[in-house]
Formats: C-alpha cells, structure tokens, sequence
C-alpha cells in the first residue's frame, strides 16, 4: 500500500499537462502521484489500454437460503430437518450437482456446474458473521460496513478499501468505485469517491441527444471557471465521466462469446458492469444488488421461489463469466448474503432467519473447485443456539482474502479495523 | 425526470435564431447601493442561507428592511410567527392526520397482506429483503396505503422546508430528526416514524435539550430503531409465558389427553416453544452505546465499555407494546434489571425502575462532553463542516447559563464573532435537501402535496429518514459531492427551470419578465434568483449561453444554469 499523500485538490488544467509535457512539470516539483494520474490519462487518451484488477460484489440481500444454494447432501440432518423442501440427493429426480460427495449445487445452478469444474469457482460455506443478530437490518449494516456489532461506524468496507489505498493506475478514473443502482450501498458509502450509476445510458445531462452536447459544454464551462475545491474537481471528474461513457454506447453493446444474459435486474447489473470492464475505464469495484431470498413461506425445493431466483442469479453470473471470457482472469466475483436461514423447515414451508450460509468466489485467480471452510454439521448439538448453521468462518476472512489475493491489499486494518483475522482459507491464487 | 423529445430546450437549443453577438454585451448594470446597504445585503443572505433554507423572491429585501438581527430574533422565537400558507398546503396530507393507532393497525393490516401475497406467490418470487421497497401497483391497496403515508411523510419535511415562515424552526426539526436519526426501512418504524417526529422531535426542537433527549428515549420508534425493546434482564420471563406454565401445569395434573372446550396441552406446548424462542436473552447495548456515543457525550466523551452495559441494564423495560395494541411507549416490571448501577461514577440505587432512566437521562444530557458534543454538530450544521471553536465554545458558554435551553445555544451562535466571520461565508455545500428546498425557494415555487419533490431529494442521495446508520446522514461535503450527485443536481437544476420537476408550480416569466439583451438577463437572473453571488465567469456563460435563443428558452437556460450553478451549490 502506498502511504502516500494526497494533493490538496490542485486545480491544474490537464490539457496543460499534455502541452507542457511530463519533464516540465518534474521539473516544477509537482507531486508523483499527479504526475502518474496525469501520465494515466493520457495514456488511456492516446487509446492505449490500462488492465485493471476488479472486484465485483453481489449482495444478495434478504439472506439466501445457503443450504439449499449449496446442498450439505453428504450430512443426514439436512434431509430429517428439510421434509418437504431438501433438494434431493445427486442422482435423484432434481436432485443436487454433485461437488466433492459432501456438497452439490441446487439443480437451477447447473450454468456454474463447468465453472467449478474448470477451478474457478470456489464455495465457502458455514460462512457469515459473529454477531447474533437476526435481524436483515442490522446484519446487512454489520457486513456492509465490515464492522459487526459496531453500529456507527461511518463508511462502508469498500469505500474504506478505496480511501485507504492509493492504487496509482486507479487514481484518475471516476469509476474505481461503481454500484449499479439509485445510490451508493452502505459498503460504498464514505468519504472515498464512488458512483452510483443505475443505467449507464441515462447517465450525464437528460436532454434530447443534440441540445444535451451544448448543455453539457455549457456546464462544463460554468464549472470550469466558477468552481473551487471539491466542488470542482468532483464536477470534473463528472464531465470527464460523461465523456468516457459517451463513446460506449450502451445501447448498442453485444455480450461477446455467446453470453446471454438473463432478463432482471442482477443480468442488467451485470451486463452494465461487463461493459465498463471491458472499456478499461479503472473500474476496481462494482457492487450490484440481487434481491428476493428472505423465503418464509412456500420456499419450494427442486422447484419454486427459491429455485426461480436462484436460476436469474446462476445464468447471470455465467452470462458474465462467458462474456467476458479471457478477462476473468483479471475479475473475481464474490457473492454475499447477511445471514443464512434455519436448518429446519417451517411451518409455511419456507425458512426463517438463520445465522451462517454460503458464498461464491467466481474468477482467474481463485483456486476454485473447492467447498472451503470447516463444516460445522448440522447435527442439533453443533449448531448455533440450536437451529442454526454455525459460522465457522467470518465474513471478513474471507473478504480480506479476495482484497488481498486479488487486488494486491496488503494492508487492512483501516478495512477491517480492529480485526486481525482468524482463519485463512487459500482460496486465492497460486499456492 | 423523464424528458419528452419534444421538449423545449431541442427546437431553442439548436436554433440559429439571430444571435447577438457577445461583442455587444454591455457592461453589467447592477442596482445602485451604498457599500453600508450591501454589508447590510450580504449579512441577510448569510443568515438566511443558515438560519433558513436559503431565500425566497424578495427575502433578501426583506430581511435588510427589517434589520438582520430582528429577523433572527423572530426566528429564535417560531410560535410568534403566522404560517397560514404552510398549514393550508399541509392540510391535505393524510399521514399528519392519522392516529398513531390507525398507523398501527394499517401497519398490522399490510404485514398480513405481504404474508398472504407470499404464500399465493409460487413463482413469482415475492420481493424481500428488509429494505426492499417493492413497485408500486402491483399489491393490495394496504400496500398502497402504507407506501403513501411513508412517502407524504418524506414530502411534508420538503413542503414545511419550503413554504414556513418559521425556517430556523424547520432547519431544527431536520437537525434534531438527524441527530437522532431513526430508519423509516425498518419493520415497524415505517408506522411509528411520523408519530416520532410530530410528538417527539417537533415539540421539542427549540425547547430544552433534556426534554428532547428524553422524548426520543420514550418513543416507541426509537426504542425499536435501536434495539432497547429487545434488551431484558437475563433470565426475565414475561407474564405471558409465567400464565401459559401455569396453565399447563394445572394441565398436566388433570388427566391427560384432549377435553373438547378446553386448549389441547400440545396447541400450549407449541404457543410457549413459539414464545420462547423470541423472547429475548439478556440486555441489548446498542441503545445504550448510541444514546452516549450519538445523542449525548460524543465518542470521546469519556465513557467506557463498562458504562455501557449498566447504561442498558438501567434502561432495560423500556420498551413498546405490540402493533396490534397500539405500539405505545410501555416500561416492563418483568423485564428491568433491578440491581445497582454506576454510570459515569454515579450511582443509581437498586430497585428504582423507569425512575432509575429518566435520572440517567438527565445526567447524560446536561454533562459537559455533551453540551460540546451537541455544540459541535449544531456549529458544524450552521456554520462550516470543521466548526471554529469559539462558535462552539458560545453554544457551551449558553447552555451551562441555561441548563441546554436550545434556543439561547443557538441566539449564542448567531452572535459569535466566528458566525460572521467572511470566511465562511458561502462556503458550505448544500446537502441535497437544502438543494432542491432552496432551489424551489429561490424560484418561487409551490411544492404540492405529491411526493415528487420528496423523490428528487432521494435521487440526489439523501432519501429522508432511510438512512440505516444511526449516525444519520452526515453534515461534510465529502459525502455529498460526487460526479454522479453532481450531474443529478444539474439535471434537477434544468428540470426545476423548465418546469419538468413534477410536484412544483414555477412561473419563470413571473420571476424574469423582460430583458433586453442576454448582459441584463444573466444580471436579472444573478439578482433575482442567486441574490448577487454569480462569479464573472457564470455571468460570461449565461450571456453566452443565451445569446442565441428565443425568449422562453433563453429564460429557462439563464434558470438553469443559475440553479445549477456552483455558487448555488453552496450556502
């Protein structure tokens, strides 16, 4: 990590950069890290792309069923606790994907069956958060501000990842920090820039295609000349924004190697941020939002609510993954949920709130293949208060691994502050 | 904001109209003004960019005519101040007429609903997750209900920001309503959030701080927002479950099997395994931790880990009845913690009950840490993001004098040399609400009682009461500009001016009805909407922006840009 400093928002033309050249501006003591923006952007002018690293985060938000996304087939109290909603066993009539003989993959998520076969999709399970809460509320603040149990904790992990590290080739680019959505996650939010970007073709001015140029250089120019500090650089990062997205053209983008990305929200989700990937725009985090898992009632096994959702959400994640194709190796996505939900049954035939459940690390440098985490089982005496899956591993492991093998973190405890980490899994790279 | 193609701006913007040529833009005319009328003039936008949610038409004026300091004495003084207008426009909003029962049992009614909607959904999985807000139309008219009360309530804080004479009042019922922040997206809040404010937060807003603190404690909303109805003495039982036992036992003593008439000892056993499982095990802090850490003391307000828990263990029965009785404050016997305890190095004698709370209570609010806590924030949300001390200092100074009379804090502030101080003049960013509400008053407009200028609030980031953190939303610049929130104000900016925003009534040709040439349209417009701020270079781009436009279009441009601006960003 860099330790080092920020320039006080100098306002400093970069068309002048590009005039004067890179020596003169050595030459008048101009911090590096504008120099290395500055060198960014120009580059990334001259056409040339810059490869980044990018983590996507999916939230699946209402606590997915973990045990019947990733089915403990192997472990009998799953079967004697599930009469009427367990996935059954590989083999049987919509039963399970097999895994590793213990573990299988609920039918629907068949699209992701060849990607843990080709080893880069890795599971963890039993995986959550320490704090008890049963609550979505307060369990989604705990994991999105990575801080459980402290409530008033300011900004998101994500956005403390992007304060806290100065990764030079990400510096210059409005779209390190990207949601799509109507506004920033919790895990967003902070004092680190970051979008918010719910469509990208409605993004920048909202006018007609012609007057919205002229509107656009109008306000550029208002900002130019009249704005100071934040104000200004924010708006030039705006219009710089604007400019980049306008040569997308969002409208006409075609998922490469046969993609298809499944109707919904998390497909157009995806789609928008393969896109920006693809663009080389320094995107190094995208959060989207999956929701539809807080299954009460009629959850359904093989079939049904769960399955329906769970079927959006596989074909999205492969859509993804095919259309992106060799770039993988520079994406992983990582899938989180704020609790897992009951080992038992209800008596609506769904789930109520749980405690741990599972989470999917999709990309190049995951050693996939694997289910990680120890298995705490589900026999009655194991289990957290009695009902539900034990957390054997701590959400902030395993995202600490993923900032650290996959964006080169070396330093997190502004991340996770407070937190040392207790178990480290190897899930990522090579080993 | 959906833009038809056929707006207006299309057929002006592209237009090669005769255009006057920037050569012959003259010199700018500004009104004639003595230098004592314009520090008199730049003293009342000050006050009325903080005191206020910026000015209206002609507040400016005013403000000078009846003497800066007489208009914040008024100010300090709301319930001496008419507001007709405000109560016409709020007349229509049904969610400031319900009972908090009839919230309640809508609340009731729409939880059923969802369920039922669960169960008939089969495929179509129902939207869930806590904070989903489902779309609109597609659920019963409970639904309906209960998602318009919520949005009325969103849009009676723009309308009472906009249309009150009594501004200092409503900039206080927003800081205090941040301050002790409440999440409209959880459960049962999104029923009891316009009881908290109406009863708790607005009653209390220029009154003494102690009695706001404990309002808060009291609400229902707030003791559900944080967890204080969940927070029992370890091994407490509630009486319910002592009658079931007993019911049971009596039960078990009487020959077994099922007597029709009588409750079948298994229909029993299920209630209590039901009961059981939620009933709560043992104190829950998170009230506790942020009633010092956020409402009073300060995180630095030395307190420690200790002081904590025995602050939750005085405060354990505090707590609310279920939605189905009403959702009123309640203080549970059954569940207090009756031991000793020492807060702060203070003792609180054992076996004292809810008193043991309100005495707490007192102390927290009128100890040092939080009168500069307090001081502080309010500084920071009147003053500048990094408040100079000797405005906090002044708030301190006045609420030791006063025992934390709110209004004598803040006459305290408005006095302090630091609050004229030019420096901060113009300097604060604007959070979205103060955006929209002063760009609708700076225009003259008339928010109506639909919840669209609630929702552009939202789209600028600062959807009202759903901000999850307790922390409430923050006052710096850094969380509220962004290049996103940038270009979404512009976006609001264009639409407010040409009448695109849904929800207000503006008449830019009553605002700037002639001009001669694009010099004294950019100079009307810096006159009448931006009060003299505009820089050169906003000027410059005005004329030049307009210079070849008709009349109408030209009108809307010179708006627009004006509340777009980056002088109108800030206060």
């Amino acid at each position: 990590m860099d330790d080092c400093c920020e320039l006080p928002n100098p306002r400093v033309d970069r068309r002048v950069f590009v005039k004067a050249g890179g020596l003169a501006l050595v030459a008048l003591g101009l911090d590096p890290i504008f120099l290395t923006r500055t060198a960014y952007a120009v580059q990334r002018r001259a056409g040339l792309a810059v490869r980044t690293k990018t983590l996507v985060c999916l939230f699946q938000r209402g606590a997915v069923d973990g045990l019947n996304m990733v089915v403990p087939h192997g472990d009998a109290f799953y079967y004697r606790e599930r009469p009427r909603i367990a996935i059954p066993r590989p083999g049987a009539a919509g039963g399970a994907l097999d895994l590793d003989g213990h573990f299988g993959l609920h039918p629907v998520l068949a699209p992701l069956k060849p990607l843990y076969d080709n080893g880069s999709l890795a599971i963890v399970h039993a995986v959550g958060s320490p704090e008890a809460t049963r609550s979505h509320f307060d369990a989604q603040d705990y994991m999105e501000s990575g801080t459980p149990g402290l409530k008033a904790t300011p900004a998101g992990w994500l956005n403390r990842y992007l304060g806290a590290r100065h990764a030079r080739e990400h510096q210059d680019t409005p779209f390190r920090g990207l949601a799509i959505g109507p506004r920033l996650p919790r895990a967003l939010r902070g004092s680190a820039p970051a979008l918010a970007i719910d469509n990208l073709q409605a993004f920048g001015l909202r006018a007609p295609e012609l007057a919205r140029d002229r509107l656009t250089q109008a306000f550029e120019e208002l900002y130019q000349g009249s704005a100071t500090g934040l104000v200004a650089t924010s708006s030039e990062e705006a219009f710089e924004a604007v400019k980049m997205l306008k040569t997308l053209n969002p409208q006409r983008y075609e998922p490469a190697n046969g993609g298809q990305y499944p109707p919904g929200p998390l497909g157009r989700s995806l789609r928008q941020i393969a896109q920006l990937i693809k663009a080389d725009l320094g995107l190094e985090i995208a959060f989207a939002d999956v929701g539809g898992w807080d299954t009460h009632v009629n959850q359904g096994a093989s079939e049904g609510q769960l399955a329906a959702r769970l079927t959006e959400f596989g074909r999205a994640i492969a859509a993804f993954t095919q259309d992106l194709g060799e770039r993988m190796a520079d994406v992983v996505v990582l899938t989180m949920s704020e609790f897992g939900r009951t080992v038992a049954e209800n008596g609506n035939v769904g789930t109520d709130h749980g405690h741990a459940t599972a989470m999917l690390v999709v990309g190049g440098g995951v050693r996939g293949g694997r289910v990680y985490g120890k298995w705490p089982t589900l026999d009655p005496a194991t289990r957290f208060e009695g009902r539900d899956l034990a957390v054997t591993t701590d959400f902030r492991d395993l995202f600490s691994e993923v900032l650290i093998g996959h964006l080169g973190a070396t330093d997190l405890s502004a991340v996770f502050p407070g937190y040392a980490g207790a178990t480290r899994l190897g899930l990522m790279g090579q080993e | 904001m959906a833009v038809s193609s056929k707006s207006l701006l299309v057929a002006g913007l592209i237009s090669t109209a005769v255009a006057w040529s920037p050569a012959r833009v003259g010199p700018t005319s500004r009104a004639k003004q003595s230098p004592a009328d314009s520090v008199e003039r730049a003293r009342a936008l000050h006050v009325l960019n903080r005191l206020a949610f910026g000015p209206g038409l002609g507040d400016v004026d005013r403000v000078v005519a009846m003497g800066v300091d007489r208009y914040i004495e008024q100010q300090l003084n709301p319930e001496k101040i008419k507001d007709d207008q405000l109560e016409r426009r709020l007349a229509s909003f049904e969610v400031l007429r319900t009972s908090p029962e009839t919230q309640a049992r809508i609340y009731v009614e729409e939880q059923r609903a969802r369920q039922q909607r669960q169960r008939a959904a089969g495929q179509d999985s129902a939207r869930m997750g806590a904070n989903d807000v489902p779309p609109p139309g597609r659920e019963p008219p409970s639904l309906n209900r209960a998602r318009r009360l919520a949005g009325e309530l969103q849009q009676a804080a723009v309308v009472r920001g906009t249309l009150s004479e009594r501004q200092l009042y409503q900039v206080m019922v927003d800081f205090w309503t941040n301050h002790f922040n409440v999440f409209l997206g959880k459960g049962a809040d999104r029923f009891l959030l316009p009881e908290y404010i109406e009863h708790a937060i607005r009653p209390n807003a220029m009154g003494r701080f102690e009695e706001l603190l404990i309002a808060t404690a009291r609400s229902p909303a707030m003791l559900f927002y944080l967890d204080n109805v969940q927070s029992v003495a370890p091994g407490s039982r509630p009486p319910q479950l002592a009658r079931l036992e007993r019911a049971r036992q009596a039960m078990a003593r009487r020959r077994p099997g099922r007597v029709p008439g009588r409750p079948d000892p298994r229909q029993l056993d299920s209630l209590r395994a039901r009961i059981e499982q939620r009933i709560p095990q043992g104190i829950n802090e998170n009230y506790a931790r942020e009633l010092m850490e956020l409402h009073t003391l300060g995180v630095d307000g030395g307190y420690t880990q200790q002081d904590v828990i025995n602050v939750a263990r005085i405060l354990t029965g505090w707590s609310m009845t279920p939605p189905q009785q009403g959702a009123r404050f309640v203080f549970n016997d059954w569940a207090h913690d009756t031991g000793e305890k020492v807060v702060l190095g203070r003792t609180f004698p054992a076996g004292r009950g809810q008193q043991e709370g309100s005495e707490l209570l007192k102390l927290l609010a009128n100890h040092p840490s939080t009168m500069r806590h307090v001081s502080a924030k309010l500084c920071a949300r009147l003053l500048a993001d990094d408040p100079p001390d000797g405005c906090v200092d002044a708030g301190v100074h006045a609420w030791e004098r006063t025992a934390g009379d709110i209004r004598a804090v803040l006459r305290a502030i408005f006095r302090s040399p630091e609050f004229w101080a030019p420096e901060y003049r113009a300097a604060k960013v604007k959070t979205p609400l103060e955006f929209v509400v002063s760009a609708v008053r700076a225009v003259g407009g008339g928010p109506d009682s639909t919840l669209a200028l609630a929702q552009v609030v939202g789209r600028l980031g600062q959807p009202l009461y759903l901000e999850q953190p307790p922390t409430g939303y923050p006052e710096t610049q850094e969380s509220w500009v962004n290049s996103g929130a940038l270009l979404e104000r512009l976006n609001v900016a264009m639409g407010i001016a040409a009448g695109r925003v849904p929800g207000i009534a503006v008449d830019p040709r009553a605002l700037i009805p002639d001009w001669s040439d694009p010099g004294q349209l950019a100079d009307l417009v810096n006159r009448r909407v931006l009060n003299g701020a505009a820089s050169e270079n906003t000027l410059r781009v005005i004329r030049e922006q307009t210079a070849n436009l008709p009349p109408a279009q030209a009108r809307v441009m010179a708006l627009g840009l004006a509340l777009g601006s980056p002088e109108f960003q800030k206060q």
